[in-house]
């Protein structure tokens, strides 16, 4: 018995050292990747957007980094984009970080407009000194993919009645139901908007906002394990996380369209 | 006795060092059979066992957990802090006076006020209202100045579905629209839908029963495809999405909206 058990120790203490040894370098291996996949990203944008802005300003590299140019560079982004959705008769959503406001617009008027309670950005998108993050800023994004809490559209179905004896006269929609409200909106570029409600007091709102943080990022960590597996850097979506009072984020979300554009003012 | 307790203890040890040290008398006590003292141990060998596994269990669900959270929480966090290149923004007042510099300031100060200019050519300065269907309130503009805001009632989003499968979505339509008309003391014209919401037959298209009087209101503002900007009987719903798709407002609110906005004036519904 007592030879058995000498036998077998050697081999499990092997096989537990080799099992910690491989999920160390593996998680070392992740943890490197996901670290290297900003740098990638930025590099990414430059490649895309710092070209342009070479060619478009042929200034100076001191001149490219005095703060009025830059002040006056981000306005110019900032409004190129407006216009270029103001031309639609679409609705569209601005984000000025510098001023923390959100503002829902129809072909350049502001219809509402929501003040941000908290706001926490990117570096990538702080570092908007860079020329190629106002390049990419001048032109808006477009929503490719959202997550939320709310339905869009809260469409209600109502079966017809079949004669006027089953006809029951509408009744008083309930307003009370007040679900908690958390989306996230990505773009192209792949950079994502996180808006969640300010109020999180109630209970399920803390828990509702806690399930919706971590399945995105369960969602996030599984698409960089499945990038990390064929040896590939994983992407690096750079975000924008606000907190906005709970109705202004769901006019936010319910008024822009799926596929609706966002402007943002770095 | 004290055997007893030696025993408990289960002390191997301690059992030799007594024995060592023990008297005659105890002797006769100790010099206990062999299966007594190795038995004890032997009946708590499986309890250490599952001990040891509930231990090991235990441990390594900690350090997964760990893991997992460190995957999960921290290496976000990371990402935030990689290294990178920050560009340094000067403000260097020698530069300001280099002709380069000064060139280059003033063709983007004038591209920022060209743009500027378009941009708040896009607000009419004449009237227009904007209408918010997911608080149900409006806001009437003159000279982009808010001169009056209320409730008002839209799209209640039910989808009305008969047997045969045929839909109807009431919703305020969004976006940028304009007025088509105005009407004073509209009659309102009966869709289908109406007919099949109450159950009733739809009668033939221009049947006097379609046309009902009074319900809509002193005025009426068309907005096109059949959507209106008009009175309601129903004034406790205001502030609602009960509606078919028009928008409802108060009599107050709605002859002041028909004095200002004239046709073509913009209308925005987010």
């Amino acid at each position: 018995m007592e030879t058995e058990i000498t036998n077998k120790r050697p081999h499990r203490k092997i096989t537990f050292i080799v099992l910690i040894s491989i999920i160390s370098v593996f998680i070392i291996y992740y943890s490197i990747m996901s670290i290297i996949s900003p740098v990638r990203k930025l590099e990414e944008i430059k490649n895309e957007f710092g070209a342009k802005a070479a060619e478009k300003n042929e200034v100076d590299q001191k001149i490219l980094m005095d703060s009025t140019y830059l002040k006056l560079l981000k306005e110019k982004a900032f409004l190129q984009s407006r216009i270029v959705m103001a031309e639609t008769d679409s609705i569209y959503l601005t984000l000025n970080l510098s001023d923390s406001t959100a503002n829902i617009e129809i072909s350049g008027v502001v219809v509402h407009k929501a003040k941000m309670k908290s706001l926490k950005t990117s570096k990538i998108l702080l570092a908007g000194n860079e020329n190629a993050i106002l390049s990419m800023l001048a032109t808006p994004f477009t929503i490719s993919h959202a997550f939320a809490t709310i339905k869009k559209e809260p469409v209600m179905i109502k079966m017809a009645p079949k004669d006027t004896s089953e006809y029951k006269p509408d009744i008083m929609p309930d307003t009370s139901i007040t679900e908690p409200v958390n989306y996230i909106l990505e773009m192209n570029g792949g950079i994502r908007i996180y808006v969640y409600q300010e109020e999180n007091v109630k209970f399920n709102a803390r828990i509702s906002h806690i399930s919706f943080d971590l399945k995105d990022r369960l969602r996030d960590t599984w698409s960089a394990l499945k990038s990390v597996a064929v040896l590939k850097v994983p992407e690096y979506h750079p975000f924008i996380k606000i907190r906005l009072p709970r109705t202004d984020a769901k006019i936010i979300y319910r008024a822009i369209p799926k596929n609706g554009q966002i402007a943002v003012f770095s | 006795m004290e055997n007893e307790k030696i025993t408990d203890d289960g002390a191997q040890a301690e059992i030799g060092k007594n024995t060592a040290g023990a008297d005659s008398v105890n002797n006769d006590i100790i010099n206990l059979p062999d299966n007594t003292l190795s038995q004890k141990p032997e009946a708590r060998k499986p309890l250490f066992i599952v001990f040891r596994y509930l231990f090991i269990i235990i441990c390594s669900i900690l350090v997964t957990l760990s893991l997992i959270l460190f995957i999960l929480y921290a290496v976000p966090v990371l990402k935030e802090f990689s290294p990178r290149r920050k560009t340094e923004i000067t403000n260097n007042q020698e530069l300001k006076k280099d002709l380069l510099y000064k060139k280059q300031i003033s063709v983007l100060t004038k591209d920022v006020q060209r743009l500027s200019l378009k941009f708040n050519a896009y607000t009419s300065g004449q009237s227009y209202i904007v209408i918010n269907t997911i608080e149900n309130r409006f806001s009437l503009y003159t000279n982009k100045k808010l001169i009056r805001e209320g409730f008002c009632s839209s799209g209640s989003y039910t989808m009305l579905q008969t047997a045969g499968n045929k839909k109807w979505i009431f919703k305020t339509p969004k976006g940028k629209y304009w007025i088509h008309g105005k009407t004073t003391n509209p009659v309102w014209k009966r869709p289908d839908w109406s007919f099949v919401e109450e159950g009733s037959p739809i009668p033939p298209k221009d049947d006097f029963s379609r046309y009902e009087y009074g319900v809509l209101g002193d005025y009426a503002l068309a907005l096109g495809d059949g959507y209106m900007i008009h009175g309601t009987i129903y004034k406790r719903f205001l502030g609602m999405p009960v509606t078919h798709g028009c928008v409802r407002l108060n009599d107050e609110d709605l002859k002041v909206i028909f004095n200002t906005l004239n046709i073509g004036s913009k209308v925005y519904i987010f």
